[in-house]
């Protein structure tokens, strides 16, 4: 029975998303855009530019995990939806795992979107089952922040949730490294950076293309989902129906 | 008769303020218990500890011999909530058909419950563009969608028109007829004493009367009677059992504690007495002596 609620639970957050062309196109052509900017300006010609993919994909990813889920859920909360769900018996495990697995398909969207540019238009070379790579650990490695999204909606109403989320991604994004390269930051922004979960996944993704260590990141990444998770359930229990 | 909801000494405080301060309820197969109250009595309160949305500080809550914490004990309940806003993006058939799956029930039960609501050829419509009484029909669509023992109606009947509302009372009518057992909350007073066997009227966090309709209006003293007669008020007043006459234009309004001997004596004063009205209060007028400050009388 939970499956199928489960089931449903998916199909109406992808049908949400689908059903919102102005939220589906902005968040879609937002990060394609920056990336098509910002390969123009710092992207090598050629194989060059599959290393930009790892940054910008981590951005294009976060930009729809981080806000989707929890914007979704706060909405709801305010109309009263969620209220109906928790009296239907609907299990809370099954209202947050959806809200996340439903922004992965979201997010390879864009992903998708965004290598398909660097193609056609920067020529970008890269094989394959590398891109695959990058894929799975964007997609998966983005959880954690669609958990720590679903915290914030729990709490927050819709337009705060949405300040508080572009509030707390956009400095993430940048002392990350993830919009201009940590080489151009002040210091300070830097060493601020490398302790952020984001910086972890965009150089887990980096990783998959350039090789080099990735133990550390998986392990910073892991410890962010459990902090993500309790973080999540914590806040929409205590959360006032 | 069998308890399908039973409220045991039921305690809830909001930062240090007791919404219910012991209240207890029962609702029995086939029902109809109107739970009346001023705003801030405590009513949405008491409906949302039966449904387990809040926990509440003391006391039991049983639906059907279970604790409605449980989700399979909550799911024999049907709820309509106020102010519940459906999703932008989600049409009528699949709001239902979504409940039915949450119930752990067939679609074809979601498809019954649309028909049985006069939803049917709205079955396409996003939710959230129906009209406010067509979202109450579709909340009340989903609760039956699972054909359960209980019902919980907070404020049901807000933004229906007239027939929509009747459509609405048949519907319950013949769930009552099914043995389920109905919670009503509303502020259309009459509205309840049309339709509940029983009421019960809750201020400040406490059962301040209970009883059926008429129970609740033999418990104001006094009927009211109005008459267009020639005798002088000063007259009326010094009456055995009169409480209070007035003139208004050629008709004197009188409250009496006893109908009948003001009755007779008006027409023995006056043969050529017109218009005469005798009313008992109305259980708005109880609802207001029961909860208004300083006005509380024991029924």
């Amino acid at each position: 029975m939970n499956a199928r609620m489960l089931r449903l639970e998916i199909r109406d957050e992808l049908l949400a998303i689908l059903r919102e062309p102005t939220t589906l196109f902005f968040s879609v052509l937002m990060p394609v855009l920056f990336y098509a900017m910002f390969t123009a300006m710092f992207g090598g010609e050629g194989s060059a530019n599959a290393a930009i993919i790892a940054p910008f994909g981590t951005f294009a990813v976060l930009a729809v995990v981080m806000m989707s889920p929890g914007i979704g859920l706060a909405d709801a909360r305010e109309r009263g939806w969620l209220r109906v769900k928790r009296v239907s018996g609907t299990p809370l495990w099954v209202t947050l795992v959806a809200k996340v697995l439903a922004a992965l398909p979201y997010a390879m969207a864009v992903l998708l979107a965004m290598t398909t540019v660097a193609v056609l238009v920067a020529s970008m070379t890269i094989d394959i089952a590398v891109l695959a790579r990058v894929f799975l650990v964007l997609v998966l490695g983005a959880v954690p922040f669609a958990l720590f999204s679903l915290a914030v909606g729990a709490r927050a109403g819709t337009n705060a949730s949405a300040a508080i989320l572009n509030g707390v991604l956009m400095p993430m994004v940048i002392a990350s490294g993830l919009w201009f390269p940590h080489e151009i930051m002040p210091g300070w922004a830097v060493a601020i950076g490398k302790l952020l979960p984001t910086y972890h996944l965009a150089q887990l993704a980096m990783a998959q293309i350039e090789g080099g260590p990735w133990v550390g990141h998986l392990v910073v990444l892991g410890l962010t989902v459990v902090v993500g998770a309790a973080a999540a359930a914590f806040a929409y229990r205590s959360a006032r129906p | 008769m069998t308890a399908l909801l039973e409220v045991k000494d039921l305690k809830h405080t909001y930062d240090g303020n007791d919404a219910l301060a012991g209240v207890s309820l029962t609702v029995d197969e086939g029902e109809f218990v109107a739970l009346l109250g001023p705003n801030g009595a405590g009513k949405t309160t008491l409906v949302r500890s039966v449904i387990s949305l809040i926990r509440p500080t003391s006391g039991t809550v049983s639906v059907a011999g279970g604790d409605p914490a449980h989700a399979a004990v909550r799911r024999r309940i049907g709820v309509v909530q106020q102010d519940v806003g459906f999703p932008r993006t989600l049409t009528v058939g699949e709001v239902v058909e979504g409940a039915a799956a949450r119930a752990g029930v067939e679609s074809a039960a979601a498809e019954r419950a649309i028909d049985e609501m006069g939803l049917d050829g709205l079955r396409k419509r996003r939710s959230s563009d129906l009209s406010g009484g067509q979202q109450q029909r579709l909340q009340l669509a989903m609760g039956l969608v699972a054909d359960p023992v209980l019902l919980v109606l907070d404020e049901p009947t807000v933004g229906l028109d007239v027939s929509a509302r009747r459509a609405f009372w048949e519907t319950l009518a013949e769930r009552r007829r099914h043995g389920a057992g109905i919670l009503l909350t509303t502020h259309i007073v009459e509205e309840a004493a049309a339709v509940a066997d029983r009421v019960v009227v809750l201020d400040q966090g406490v059962v301040v009367a209970e009883g059926t309709p008429d129970e609740l209006k033999r418990t104001l003293p006094g009927r009211q009677i109005t008459a267009r007669t020639g005798i002088p008020v000063e007259t009326i007043r010094t009456a055995e059992g009169v409480v209070n006459a007035t003139s208004r234009g050629d008709q004197v309004v009188i409250t009496a504690i006893e109908a009948e001997p003001v009755v007779r004596l008006l027409l023995d004063l006056d043969k050529d007495l017109t218009d005469l009205v005798v009313a008992t209060p109305s259980l708005d007028e109880v609802l207001f002596e029961l909860t208004a400050p300083g006005k509380k009388v024991a029924a």
